[in-house]
């Protein structure tokens, strides 16, 4: 703790605050609002009612409006407190009619009294409403959905991952007649967009019957030459001698792969399977496209569904956004090493 | 088990021929030493023999079976690679057992057989360590203990040595010729350094442009190589190696000195060159080589003197102890007539 503060007060030599030190901080301060602030913001309103949602000028935390139980009344009242000629008090409001509320004192429900709304405020603390959370997953079919983002994440990324080592191998380790050529041609379909491919790829989805299939979204895209690309440059640095140890050691072509080639290439498949799962977990427009039933939908297609033309359920929707940031945010808190080691092996910027 | 024989072995790389035809015959049982300036193919040969190139022509026999298409696999060989080749993810044990998890063999013969070497390499504290975490010589044992746990019919070692700093590979050298002694097998050592042929090797063959140039023992390579490159390659410090006319039983150089020839050696008059080693000048008062001393590097028990000898000839000399000479000094010497060693305009030997 000591160090860390050490560190937060840290200046530019000597004891006194020099102009960088000033200029540093308030720079670096920025910067932490401008990255942090919007996430921050997100997870802060998913715990807001609707209500609060809708309300100017916006809170940073989310509160709750406080209720009370009184005697004779079968609801909970909410509570306001209240300034008028009689003094500051707490009441409870039965009910509002106009700009004149009835309310008792939670004290003494017998008297009512009638309280102009200009002269209250609700009383509020700090409450996060879980419901934004429970309520998807408990009434409505995200936990399906949830479900299916997983399996198509991970099953996509094993997929993905032993095709392109595979195809990774056979384009470092063995010499053959346009092998170049085959390189280029797999690095060269990384300069055509999704967007280009989307018409005859739907065509051929829907042709071998994958529309509304969860193998549909998962395989179009196995092979991906940014994977086959990072894996080759990796594999190009295993000493071929390896190899040939490997050959003299009676062990046929696949072990190779398997038991010798695979293993060494541990650091750049880390790299490639944290890209696979962030791309496939926050993958839209194919799943969208190629799934249209509610069973199927992935998270990011099911969120799609709190946004409708005319009303959309923001309380939920900022929810669940904040469900579908949690793996991807995990990935890059405990692989980030792998993933600037993985880049700085394979001299891929 | 263990003779290899190869028949007119040649490889090339595209228009670039890097052997060019290559009879040999490895006895069983012995340890050749193929030596060589670098490039001169030597290790491309080997990997002739463990099958992991496929030679352009000729044939490779193991034991009088035509391996040539065979692969590496099928061989019945071990091979030390210079860079050890260990593989890093698996642990010593690992490293060794792999070989012969791939053969099918039942485990408690894996464990009896790496049990065995790593007795024999004196490895047995590192089996569960990574190649990673060892030294340089400790590597060097892993790789051989690889390699003997799969009772091979030949051992190929492709400058196991070279990565070595130089106290280890003088020990490791003996090493290597005691574990040959001890099991017996063929092998078959690739080195670019000429002290390692000599003292291991049962025979050396000296390899240059992908051709042999001599097949011998090294004490009569040193004392009777066959060619002008052999004689200038094998010996250090090297040959002297002075071009003359032969006349009358004698060799005249340009600057004027006569050297006399050994009694009873026929030279046919004519161009030829006339190798003397260092180690066999000696100073004599008169004696037939007057040279004057360019630089002087004492050893201790001996120096190594750097002189002219005339315009163009350089020479050099070893001297026993440590001689009383300065730069510029003037120093006659001579040498005993039958150490002499002559080399026609072809630069074949003769006599």
């Amino acid at each position: 703790m000591s160090r860390a503060i050490g560190f937060l007060t840290r200046r530019k030599g000597g004891t006194g605050w020099d102009w960088t030190d000033v200029f540093t901080f308030v720079w670096l301060g920025a910067a932490v609002i401008i990255m942090f602030g919007p996430a921050f913001w997100l997870v802060m309103s998913s715990f807001k009612s609707p209500a609060q949602l809708s309300e100017f000028p916006p809170t940073l935390l989310p509160y709750e409006a406080q209720a009370v139980v009184v005697e004779g009344y079968d609801r909970p009242l909410p509570l306001f407190s209240v300034t008028d000629d009689a003094g500051t008090r707490t009441l409870a409001e039965v009910r509002r009619v106009g700009t004149v509320a009835q309310m008792v004192d939670p004290e003494n429900p017998g008297e009512v009294q009638r309280i102009n709304i200009a002269n209250r405020t609700p009383v509020r603390k700090v409450g996060f409403s879980w419901d934004n959370y429970l309520d998807p997953f408990l009434r409505f079919d995200f936990l399906t959905y949830t479900k299916n983002s997983i399996f198509v994440t991970v099953v996509a990324t094993l997929i993905t991952l032993l095709t392109n080592s595979m195809a990774a191998f056979a384009l470092s380790k063995y010499e053959f007649r346009g092998r170049g050529f085959v390189v280029v041609l797999i690095i060269a379909t990384l300069m055509i967009p999704l967007s280009v491919i989307l018409v005859p790829l739907y065509s051929i989805v829907s042709g071998v019957g994958l529309i509304n299939s969860l193998w549909g979204v998962i395989l179009p895209t196995v092979a991906t030459p940014t994977g086959v690309f990072l894996l080759r440059q990796y594999m190009l640095t295993i000493p071929d001698e390896l190899l040939e140890a490997a050959r003299m050691d009676h062990a046929s072509e696949w072990q190779i792969y398997w038991r010798i080639v695979l293993p060494l290439t541990a650091p750049a498949l880390a790299v490639l399977a944290i890209f696979s799962v962030v791309w496939r977990w926050n993958d839209f427009l194919w799943p969208l496209i190629v799934l249209s039933r509610q069973e199927v939908y992935t998270l990011q297609v099911g969120l799609n569904a709190y946004a409708g033309e005319l009303n959309v359920q923001w309380h939920y929707l900022l929810a669940m956004t904040v469900i579908t940031m949690i793996p991807v945010v995990l990935v890059f808190i405990f692989l980030q090493r792998f993933i600037t080691a993985g880049i700085a092996g394979t001299g891929l910027k | 088990m263990g003779r290899i024989q190869l028949h007119d072995i040649r490889k090339s790389f595209g228009a670039v021929d890097v052997l060019k035809g290559i009879d040999l015959t490895i006895d069983e049982g012995e340890l050749v030493v193929f030596v060589g300036p670098s490039g001169c193919g030597k290790s491309t040969l080997l990997r002739m023999i463990a099958g992991l190139d496929k030679p352009t022509a000729g044939r490779v026999e193991i034991d009088g079976a035509d391996v040539t298409a065979r692969s590496a696999a099928d061989r019945g060989l071990a091979m030390v690679f210079q860079s050890y080749a260990l593989y890093p993810h698996m642990t010593v044990r690992a490293n060794m057992a792999f070989g012969l998890q791939n053969t099918r063999m039942p485990k408690a013969e894996i464990d009896s057989r790496i049990a065995e070497a790593a007795r024999m390499l004196e490895i047995e504290p590192l089996l569960d360590r990574r190649p990673g975490q060892l030294s340089g010589g400790q590597r060097q044992r892993v790789a051989i203990g690889r390699a003997i746990v799969r009772r091979p019919t030949a051992f190929l070692l492709d400058e196991p040595l070279s990565n070595l700093d130089a106290e280890l590979r003088v020990s490791m050298r003996a090493e290597l010729s005691a574990l040959h002694d001890r099991l017996g097998a063929t092998m078959i050592h690739v080195t670019h350094d000429q002290v390692e042929a000599m003292t291991m090797a049962d025979r050396i063959v000296v390899l240059r442009a992908g051709k042999v140039e001599q097949v011998d023992t090294p004490l009569n390579l040193f004392n009777r190589p066959a060619n002008l490159f052999v004689a200038g390659f094998i010996g250090a410090p090297g040959m002297n190696l002075w071009a003359g006319q032969a006349r009358d039983g004698s060799v005249h150089l340009d600057n004027g000195a006569l050297l006399p020839l050994p009694v009873g050696l026929h030279v046919p008059d004519g161009a030829v060159t006339l190798g003397i080693r260092p180690q066999h000048l000696r100073p004599q008062t008169g004696g037939p080589l007057r040279a004057k001393v360019r630089l002087i590097e004492a050893l201790g028990p001996e120096s190594v003197v750097h002189a002219d000898l005339g315009a163009e000839h350089g020479l050099l000399a070893v001297l026993p102890g440590q001689p009383d000479l300065a730069r510029g000094a003037v120093l006659d010497l001579g040498y005993d007539p039958q150490s002499v060693h002559v080399f026609g305009a072809d630069g074949q030997r003769l006599g």
